[in-house]
């Protein structure tokens, strides 16, 4: 009843082209977003900041950026970790060789290399597709967490191998290292979301997602209303490569601290690969679903039968947590293929006409 | 001469308005040759497109008109000949160069972006008409959306013209066969473009949607004073909409003229109907 579109009048193309062009949408996101910034710090405790809501917000960046690449432009990448890594590595290097910059650029210029090293693996996009242009990612993926493993220098010559998030403030407050609250480094992941979400979602509803939506549906028609497949794809692979990048940083210095190479092998690209597809392809809303519901799932899961008085030991526990999450992975890809980014827009469509049943 | 082609010839002769005339050529082909290995697929055709006109190329399956088509638009390079348009001799180009230099086309099967709405189909026609950059486009704000809204506005021109409007937000995927071509169209139209190229436009049509399809075709020529050249197998279409007409069998030309005078080419004839076994 709430819902409902009737007596709205658009008068303006800018009103008809807005995100949200219907005003319950628009005023349910701002309260979400005011509601993420200013009750959960102020609510959550350590444990649900840490363990659920920030590497949340880091997958739904790293899913973003992949979204822009897989979901948008067609192009199927298996190099996430890879690109999260070269974002992480190049913010340690960053960090510790300029210790006056300021985080947030540290983390902003990180996310070129990751660009840099996207557009090379994203050549063979120009020759392959589908499958085997994966499997060519896949040589990303693994060379990239091999250079990181291999090459001293890249963590500094440091014997143990890791690489450790170093003390960084911001506007007083410290945001990276030990003693950082998980307040202000939530408050730093989800500036980031927000800021790179509604950056994507500008791109994609302008002319370069339009020139990318092209090449993802059918190139050929794409070529002759004149896109150049060949900057098309490489600018697509930057673009996601740099998102995946900041988020590759953001994974390091704000939610682990510290980091080895094996933080970032092909299960983190599969798992982003899959918050992609459940949560939808092609759509910004979809990657923050796919990675909420990715990340709480299984928490969720290991904590219902302790909430209901079940006692089951920690390890059947873990074992019934991956047959649930895969068997509901396989539910919705075949109730769904869509994703729950489509789910959401159904269930609005039925929300419209509700009460009634046509 | 068959039923289906005196058909043919009572449409050509129906009371027609004085033959248009054309005298700047926009577009030539002399003397193409394309092969794909050892397949001949067009030998030796040249003919003219005049600006203004409604240009159609005929002939059997597989006579090379898509091919001819693919030849004008850059998909393929021919072997040998060459391609004048607007007075100068053309290089060897790729297709999105081809587009910039203002020829459009539409598909014999569709080629529309399915996973996109009609209104965002139509909006890819004008991008190489947008200008703004990369980083203007992830602000949205100013210059980029004046740009983006500017362009929207000549969008729904085209839509009201086409008589779309309804489909508007409609995902192009779920719309009948139809429709999907116009949207087709409208998208080629999207790019202004001077050239025109319409692959067998009402293949799979009904009666109803082959005269809108033909009434926009001609509305496209009178209006946006589009240069259109178009094949299609309807030959009773192809002598009413068009100005001249060419004909091609086995990659040669057979015939080049008006509707009238190609009606009655004996070659012609005997490439549709055949030739009688002596």
């Amino acid at each position: 009843m709430l819902y409902r579109e009737a007596g709205q009048f658009k008068t303006t193309y800018g009103a008809d082209q807005a995100i949200f062009p219907i005003p319950q949408d628009r005023w349910v996101v701002y309260a979400v977003i005011a509601l993420a910034f200013v009750a959960v710090p102020s609510v959550a405790n350590e444990y649900w900041l840490q363990a659920i809501l920030i590497p949340a917000l880091v997958f739904t960046l790293a899913a973003i950026g992949l979204n822009l690449l897989t979901g948008y432009c067609g192009q199927l990448s298996l190099g996430t970790g890879g690109f999260m890594a070269c974002g992480a590595y190049a913010t340690y290097k960053l960090s510790t060789a300029f210790p006056e910059m300021n985080i947030l650029i540290v983390f902003l210029l990180s996310g070129i290399p990751a660009a840099a090293v996207g557009c090379l693996f994203g050549i063979p996009s120009l020759r392959i597709k589908g499958f085997y242009l994966a499997v060519a990612t896949l040589a990303a993926q693994f060379f990239l967490v091999w250079l990181f493993n291999r090459v001293e220098w890249f963590y500094n010559y440091n014997p143990s191998g890791t690489i450790t998030a170093p003390p960084r403030t911001m506007g007083g407050f410290m945001v990276t290292g030990p003693e950082a609250t998980a307040e202000a480094r939530y408050l730093v992941a989800l500036g980031f979301v927000a800021l790179f979400a509604l950056l994507a979602k500008n791109l994609m509803r302008g002319r370069v997602g339009r020139a990318w939506m092209a090449i993802r549906d059918m190139d050929i028609a794409a070529e002759i209303i004149g896109i150049r497949p060949l900057t098309t794809k490489l600018a697509a692979f930057a673009v996601s490569s740099y998102v995946c990048g900041v988020a590759g940083a953001l994974y390091f210095a704000i939610y682990l601290g510290s980091v080895e190479t094996a933080a970032f092998d092909i299960s983190v690209s599969f798992l982003v690969l899959f918050m992609v597809i459940i949560g939808g392809l092609g759509s910004i809303l979809g990657s923050i679903l796919g990675a909420f519901f990715i990340t709480v799932v299984p928490i969720l899961l290991t904590n219902v039968p302790e909430a209901l008085g079940l006692p089951i030991g920690v390890a059947l526990a873990k074992q019934l947590e991956n047959i649930v999450f895969g068997a509901m992975i396989v539910f919705f890809l075949i109730v769904e293929p869509h994703g729950l980014a489509r789910l959401w827009q159904i269930a609005k469509e039925k929300l419209r006409r509700w009460p009634f049943p046509y | 001469m068959s039923e289906a082609y005196a058909d043919a010839a009572v449409s050509a002769g129906a009371p027609q308005a004085p033959a248009r005339v054309f005298t700047e050529t926009l577009l030539s082909v002399d003397d193409i040759s394309l092969s794909f290995g050892g397949v001949k697929a067009i030998s030796n055709v040249s003919f003219d497109i005049k600006q203004g006109e409604i240009r159609a190329i005929i002939g059997p399956n597989g006579a090379g008109k898509t091919s001819m088509l693919n030849v004008i638009n850059g998909f393929y390079h021919p072997q040998q000949g060459r391609i004048t348009y607007r007075g100068k001799v053309r290089k060897k180009m790729r297709p999105n160069e081809a587009a910039k230099t203002g020829i459009a086309r539409t598909f014999q099967n569709v080629a529309l972006f399915k996973g996109m709405s009609t209104l965002d189909n139509i909006m890819t026609g004008r991008l190489l008409k947008m200008k703004r950059n990369f980083f203007w486009q992830a602000l949205y704000w100013g210059p980029a959306k004046a740009e983006e809204l500017q362009h929207r506005e000549y969008v729904e021109h085209i839509i009201d013209f086409l008589e779309i409007q309804s489909i508007r937000r409609t995902p192009v995927g779920r719309l009948p066969y139809g429709l999907q071509k116009r949207v087709e169209l409208a998208r080629a139209l999207a790019m202004e473009p001077h050239l025109l190229l319409l692959d067998e436009p009402m293949a799979g049509m009904n009666v109803e949607e082959k005269e809108d399809m033909s009434r926009f075709i001609l509305d496209v020529n009178d209006e946006f004073g589009t240069t259109i050249a178009l094949i299609e197998h309807d030959i009773g279409v192809v002598m009413d909409l068009s100005d001249r007409v060419v004909v091609l069998d086995y990659g040669r030309k057979l015939a080049d003229g008006t509707p009238d005078e190609v009606s009655r080419d004996q070659k012609v004839i005997d490439a549709y109907l055949g030739v009688p076994h002596e």
